[in-house]
Order: structure tokens, then C-alpha cells, then sequence
């Protein structure tokens, strides 16, 4: 609604769905999601390895003769990667919608339409980069949890300093990433 | 009562080819930090035998456990189980080392996200992946009966007592039919039934499958009754190891003191 209030003063209204569209698709919605998951999956993957950790289930792991890396920490870090760009598109469709709930209330127009100025001119280089950049999102957020769970030392406190490093660093390297990407996507698709 | 000393004598055993020395343990030095845990510490323990270790809290016997099994690498000295040397292993030529050893943690170590019969169940599904649903499943209820807990297959480990916990870990720890036990404290925090029936439980699988074991305890009356040999830890050293006699007969202040105690 903001937004709109600027673009109207230049006359650019008609441009709102496009805008909209745009940011959510390409920034707004991989980056957001980065984040939720960060602090919502990151710190129960860390919490829950770290609990595992200090109660030895780890170690009990390792003595039946079970890569505790490969059973706990790489199928994770799968889901990671894999669900990020699903989320993502979740995430997207949801911010389009309430887009077009907040312009329609303020100014009414049919979904249809909203969608269709949005998308006007758009083409796959300009939503599938941004979507699965989220990949690369999801492998942090996930290495990241899992190398705080795995090392934790000093039972409940330990638990609760993996959670809460798990949360901040992979919100942290999430945002740092992104820049990093959204440069590389610039170059590779100007 | 069955003592260790007869269980040992039993000629029979599922597996009876193999080095005759299960545990060597040669010179192992530890230091966490600057507190040296493990100083000089050297054992071994043949086929059918079971050790005691013995030893004041603090002492290193557990992370002695942990080196023999390779949860802690020595800063010095040499592991060597049923003739191979651990040390420099690739970790799947450790695991299958791992595969021949059965390991109670002083908490059970249960995994609290599967049932009691997931955790028995869980070397089985990873390493005897030959094996259909149905014989595991026999499997795991006859490893259940053997601790005495067929009822609770499928309890969660935080609904059962500790002394139900320590079965139910040493049912795992049994899964893949092991040569080598090791017990962290398995009679730890129980009431004197619970630590006598593990007690006989241990006396049970020794007679029967002819396994090396050491176990680490405080409990003097379940070392004597279950081991063949008793070693003392103090400050990461063996100050004597020996039958229950040669300990009963020492003149070292400490042992005197140990069994004075307990």
C-alpha cells in the first residue's frame, strides 16, 4: 500500500502488479523464506542433534557401527536443499495473492488481471535463478545446523547455545549469500 | 548363584575361531584439555573372559571404554581388538570392527525418538540388511525376552524405569550377536534387585556366548560376581589387576582402602 502511494505520485499504478510480482518473486519471497526456515528449521536441527549429542545417542550411533553423518546430518541437509525451492514457490504465490488483496482493496481488480499485468514481459530467467538460489539457502541453513547440533559439549545449556547459534549464523550467512547470488545471477543472466 | 569364574570355564560358544586375545590394550595415554585421563594404561582380555574395571569417579575408566570402541583416539599408545590394530582404520574397515562389539552406555543411550523396539531393532535394519521384516522381528523379540522386557516393545524409552532402559540397551548392544561387550556402569543408580538380575543377566550371555567383556563399575559385589579378573584405575593408571583374591591380599594402601570402602 506504501508503495502504491509513491508510484501514484509519479503515475506508475499502472506498473504496481509488476512491481509486486517482481519483488516478491526475485527477492522478497526466496529471501523471507531463507529466513523463516533459518530460524524455524535451523534451530530445531540443531536443537535436536545437540539433545542427541549430550544424551550420547550419537556416540551410541557410532558404536553400532552407523555413520551418524551420513544418517543424520546428509539426509537433512537433503531436505534442506530440496524443500527451500518448494517453500519458496509457497512462499511467492502467497505474497502475489496478498498483493492483490492489498491493491484490490485500495483500488479493486480481478486476480486475473492483477496476474496478468504482473507476469506481462516476464520470462523464466527472471524467476526460476531467484527460486533455486533458495537451494543454495537450504544447504547452509543445513550445514550449518547440523555442524552446531554435532559439536555441541554441556548438556541443556549446550542444547540451547547450539539452537541459538544454528538461528544467527544461518540467518547471517543466508543474507550474505543472497547478495553474493543475486550478483551472479546479474552477470550470468544480465 | 553362577559365578564368572564358571561361566569362563563354559568350552562352548557360537564362535570359536579367531585370535584367543579379543582386547590389547597397550600404553594408552589421553589428556583432555590439560587433565591427563589415561596415563600408561595397558590390558588385555581373552575370548570368554570378563574384566572389571575398577576405579574412584574421575578416574578414566570410561573414557577407556570409549578408546577401545574408538568414540576418543589415544594421544599415545595402541587399541588392538581381535587382533587388529584400530588405530589408522578407514572408518568402514572401524565399522565392521564396531560390528563385532556391543557397547552399554552408563545412560543406555537410547534413542528417545524410536520405541524399545526400534532400538533393538536399529544395528539389525543397518547392518543385517539381508534379513527379512519377519526374523527381525523374532529377532528383536527374542533379544526383548532375553532382558526379561518382551511387554515393552513398543514403549517409548522415557516411559520405562532406568533398570528397564539398561536392558533395553543391553538387548541393542546384543543385536548383532557381538564377540566383545563392553559395559559402562550397568548396575549404576539401579536398587540391588535390578543390579542383581543384570548381574545374572551378564553371567547368562557370558556362559552363552563366550564373549570377552569389561565392564566399568563401582559396585564391588556385581565385580566380584561377574568377572574374572578385576583391574584398579587410579589417576589413569592400573595400580593392580588380578582375581578377587590377589586384590583381597594386596598390600597397596588403595586397594586396601577400595575394598575397605565398598
Amino acid at each position: 500500500m506504501e508503495v502504491r502511494s509513491s508510484m501514484s505520485r509519479f503515475g506508475a499504478t499502472s506498473l504496481l502488479p509488476s512491481a509486486i510480482v517482481f519483488s516478491i518473486v526475485q527477492e522478497m519471497g526466496p529471501t523471507i523464506t531463507g529466513l523463516v526456515v533459518s530460524g524455524r528449521v535451523g534451530a530445531g536441527i540443531g536443537a535436536e542433534l545437540a539433545s542427541m549429542k549430550v544424551t550420547e545417542q550419537i556416540d551410541a550411533m557410532e558404536a553400532s557401527a552407523v555413520n551418524p553423518y551420513r544418517l543424520l546430518a546428509a539426509t537433512r541437509i537433503l531436505a534442506c536443499i530440496l524443500m527451500l525451492p518448494l517453500l519458496t514457490i509457497g512462499a511467492d504465490a502467497c505474497g502475489i495473492f496478498m498483493g492483490w488483496l492489498a491493491q484490490t482493496l485500495v483500488a479493486p481488480i480481478s486476480l486475473h488481471q492483477f496476474i496478468d499485468s504482473g507476469f506481462r514481459g516476464a520470462t523464466l530467467s527472471n524467476f526460476l535463478p531467484p527460486t533455486f538460489k533458495t537451494a543454495v539457502f537450504g544447504l547452509i541453513i543445513g550445514l550449518i545446523a547440523c555442524f552446531q547440533g554435532m559439536r555441541t559439549r554441556g548438556g541443556a545449556e549446550g542444547v540451547g547455545r547450539a539452537a541459538t547459534n544454528s538461528v544467527v549464523l544461518a540467518s547471517l550467512f543466508v543474507i550474505l549469500a543472497d547478495v553474493v547470488l543475486v550478483k551472479l545471477i546479474l552477470v550470468i543472466f544480465p | 548363584m553362577a559365578t564368572a569364574n564358571d561361566a569362563a570355564t563354559s568350552p562352548t560358544g557360537p564362535e570359536t575361531t579367531g585370535p584367543q586375545c579379543a582386547i590389547e590394550v597397550a600404553n594408552l595415554h589421553k589428556t583432555f584439555a590439560s587433565r591427563k585421563v589415561l596415563d600408561g594404561v595397558s590390558l588385555a582380555v581373552n575370548r570368554g573372559e570378563t574384566l572389571a574395571v575398577l576405579g574412584r569417579s574421575g578416574t578414566g575408566k570410561s573414557v577407556l571404554l570409549r578408546v577401545i570402541i574408538g568414540l576418543v583416539r589415544p594421544d599415545i599408545g595402541s587399541v588392538r581388538i581381535l587382533g587388529e590394530d584400530i588405530e589408522g582404520l578407514s572408518l568402514d574397515r572401524l565399522g565392521d570392527v564396531r560390528k563385532k562389539m556391543g557397547f552399554l552406555f552408563q545412560h543406555a543411550a537410547l534413542y528417545d525418538s524410536l520405541t524399545v523396539g526400534q532400538n533393538v531393532a536399529f544395528p539389525l535394519v543397518h547392518h543385517r540388511t539381508d534379513m527379512s521384516k519377519a526374523d527381525r522381528d523374532n529377532r528383536v523379540n527374542e533379544l526383548l525376552a532375553e532382558v526379561g522386557l518382551e511387554n515393552a516393545l513398543n514403549k517409548m524409552p522415557s516411559n520405562i524405569s532406568g533398570g528397564m532402559q539398561k536392558r533395553v540397551g543391553l538387548a541393542r548392544a546384543l543385536a548383532l550377536d557381538p564377540w566383545i561387550l563392553l559395559l559402562d556402569e550397568p548396575t549404576a543408580g539401579l536398587d540391588p534387585i535390578s543390579s542383581g538380575e543384570i548381574d545374572e543377566l551378564i553371567l547368562k550371555l557370558q556362559s552363552e556366548h563366550q564373549m570377552a567383556s569389561i565392564v566399568v563399575t563401582h559396585d564391588l559385589h556385581s565385580a566380584k560376581t561377574i568377572a574374572t579378573r578385576l583391574a584398579l584405575l587410579d589417576r589413569g593408571r592400573v595400580v593392580i589387576e588380578g582375581t578377587f583374591e590377589n586384590l583381597a591380599q594386596s598390600e597397596i594402601g588403595l586397594v586396601k582402602q577400595f575394598l575397605k570402602q565398598s
